[in-house]
């Protein structure tokens, strides 16, 4: 059984239809890009996922469970973890008590809190950390949690060219365990390229191709809509 | 990151106001009897609202509540059987804790009232109920209920020093209560839940749930204060449970800093007390003056006038 099912889903705004008979599964243990231009639907998609927005129609079960619709933290406690592109953190507390709210055991915050790097600041208020480090932040508190699928809606946005490669290497390691399936959307192909995992495009709502990213490039339909080639 | 006022600090507080009645006689432990159950209605405010982010301006709801229970009850009024001034105290918070609880629910279930419209919310509530008792003849309308039996101390009526004391033990045993819970998990849970809602939903918390406890809990307190209030007073009175006690017990938190816990409490009384002074003063324009010095804070200092002493006091005592 795959871990994340969608079938046929759809959601409307009003008149308009920012997910157009999505289906698509993620296997546990899976590393998987979502790419595709401004407003083709990916982050309503993740949304859909989180239990932010409910679909228009359609289904979405994580391990055969029905989560279409149902709220946040419910869908949080069945194993769903998402990273915001705008890192979304407790500006008034310490990174400690950060992953105290997060993590199941302390345990579990250390070992994220060691993962990331941030264990040297685990003192530090978060609000006064720079834009990288707040990303780290979050990234250590929903890895804190042991989810069974991680969202990370543009983890890199912000970040330097060393924090880039430095979450790189972090995603494919917290990936390669085996237990935490992972779903990236990004814009930054040679970030993509350096995850090398399956990328699925889409656009106006629907997904048009999955494939590798060697695949994806020399797709002329691909080329058409997200890179702007004739 | 949110401080705590250290134990030695908060004992000394409670010492001092213990030695109240042997050095400034029975006018002023009266009147400090009554303060310190202002200050416990001002914990219960910064619980909700310093610690949970809920902004609620209608908390005197939930101590008129507490009143009036108390009132009905010990005056035999819901049977002599239900009189007992002790089960009183306990019936009248946990009929606060519920009507917290029944506002919680719905002011948070589905898509939740937050921010300015919660704070809209549970003023509107406020004034309807004090409205309504106001018309209700059943419940002594505008005069409200006299005779409410004092609180059976064996001791003469017109000492004031028992009552005090035991008015000082309950707001203490409270205090320490609730500083020792906010200094668990639970308490960065809720510092979470003001910070950033949303996030923490996203980590499989139940906005709702905490909300709805942590307001219930709140009542609780405020529903104690106001019962042992109507059993000191000997008098429970629309006034206790509208808008009016509701928005200066917003102004004690507020000038004392609401997030820090001992700092709302000695708000409460130093506002309370301060009052006075500014009347004796200024005579009709002290509320002016009152007014006036809320808003420079809430603009000045949003943290409040005692808190950062406190805490300054707090680090220099841990050294």
């Amino acid at each position: 059984m795959a871990l994340l099912e969608l079938r046929d889903v759809h959601r409307d705004f009003g008149g308009v239809r920012a997910v157009d008979g999505v289906s698509m599964t993620l296997d546990a243990g899976a590393l998987h890009a979502l790419v595709g231009p401004n407003g083709c639907g990916k982050s309503t998609l993740f949304n859909l996922v989180t239990g932010a927005i409910a679909p228009t129609s359609g289904s979405i079960s994580l391990r055969g469970i029905e989560i279409g619709g149902q709220p946040p933290h419910r869908i949080a406690r069945l194993g769903v973890a998402c990273k915001f592109q705008v890192a979304s953190v407790f500006d008034e507390l310490t990174v400690e008590q950060n992953l105290s709210v997060a993590a199941h055991s302390s345990a579990d915050a250390d070992r994220e809190l060691a993962r990331t790097g941030l264990a040297r600041l685990r003192h530090s208020v978060a609000g006064m950390l720079s834009h990288g480090q707040r990303q780290w932040l979050e990234l250590a508190m929903v890895l804190a949690r042991r989810p069974a699928l991680l969202l990370l809606d543009e983890p890199t946005a912000g970040m330097t060219a060393a924090e880039t490669a430095a979450t790189v290497d972090l995603i494919r390691t917290v990936a390669a365990d085996g237990n935490l399936a992972v779903w990236v959307i990004e814009h930054d192909v040679g970030f993509l390229e350096k995850l090398s995992c399956p990328v699925t495009v889409m656009a106006r709502g629907r997904v048009v191709r999955t494939g590798t990213m060697a695949e994806i490039r020399s797709d002329p339909h691909v080329q058409k809509i997200y890179f702007g080639a004739e | 990151m949110i401080a705590r006022v250290p134990l030695a600090i908060s004992l000394a507080v409670f010492v001092a106001l213990a030695a109240l009645p042997w050095l400034a006689g029975d006018y002023w432990t009266g009147q400090f009897t009554r303060s310190l159950l202002y200050g416990l209605l001002a914990l219960s405010l910064a619980l909700v609202w310093g610690r949970g982010g809920m902004l609620c301006l209608g908390q005197g709801m939930f101590f008129g509540t507490g009143g009036y229970v108390m009132a009905l009850l010990t005056m035999g009024k819901l049977g002599p059987g239900l009189a007992d001034a002790w089960l009183a105290l306990i019936v009248a918070a946990a009929s606060a804790a519920a009507l917290a609880a029944i506002v919680g629910v719905f002011v948070f279930w589905g898509a939740s009232i937050s921010g300015p419209y919660f704070a809209i919310v549970t003023l509107a509530i406020a004034v309807v109920l004090e409205q309504s008792i106001r018309s209700n003849y059943g419940l002594g309308g505008d005069n409200g209920l006299v005779g409410v039996p004092p609180l059976p101390l064996g001791t003469s009526a017109f000492d004031a020093t028992p009552p005090y004391l035991l008015v000082l033990v309950v707001v203490a045993a409270a205090y320490f209560t609730l500083d020792a819970t906010l200094s668990r998990r639970i308490g960065l849970v809720l510092d979470a839940l003001r910070v950033n809602p949303n996030r923490l939903a996203y980590l499989g918390y139940s906005l709702f749930a905490w909300r709805v406890a942590t307001f219930a809990a709140g009542g609780a307190l405020a529903g104690l204060a106001g019962a042992l209030f109507v059993a000191v007073d000997g008098f429970a009175s629309p006034t206790l449970i509208g808008f009016g006690l509701s928005a200066e017990a917003l102004i004690w938190v507020a000038l004392g800093g609401r997030t820090v816990l001992m700092a709302a409490l000695l708000g409460a009384l130093a506002v309370r007390h301060g009052e006075a002074l500014l009347a004796a003063w200024l005579g009709d324009w002290w509320l002016l003056a009152l007014g006036s010095v809320f808003v420079l804070v809430a603009v000045a200092a949003p943290a409040g006038l005692l808190a950062a002493p406190l805490l300054w006091l707090g680090a220099r005592v841990r050294r």
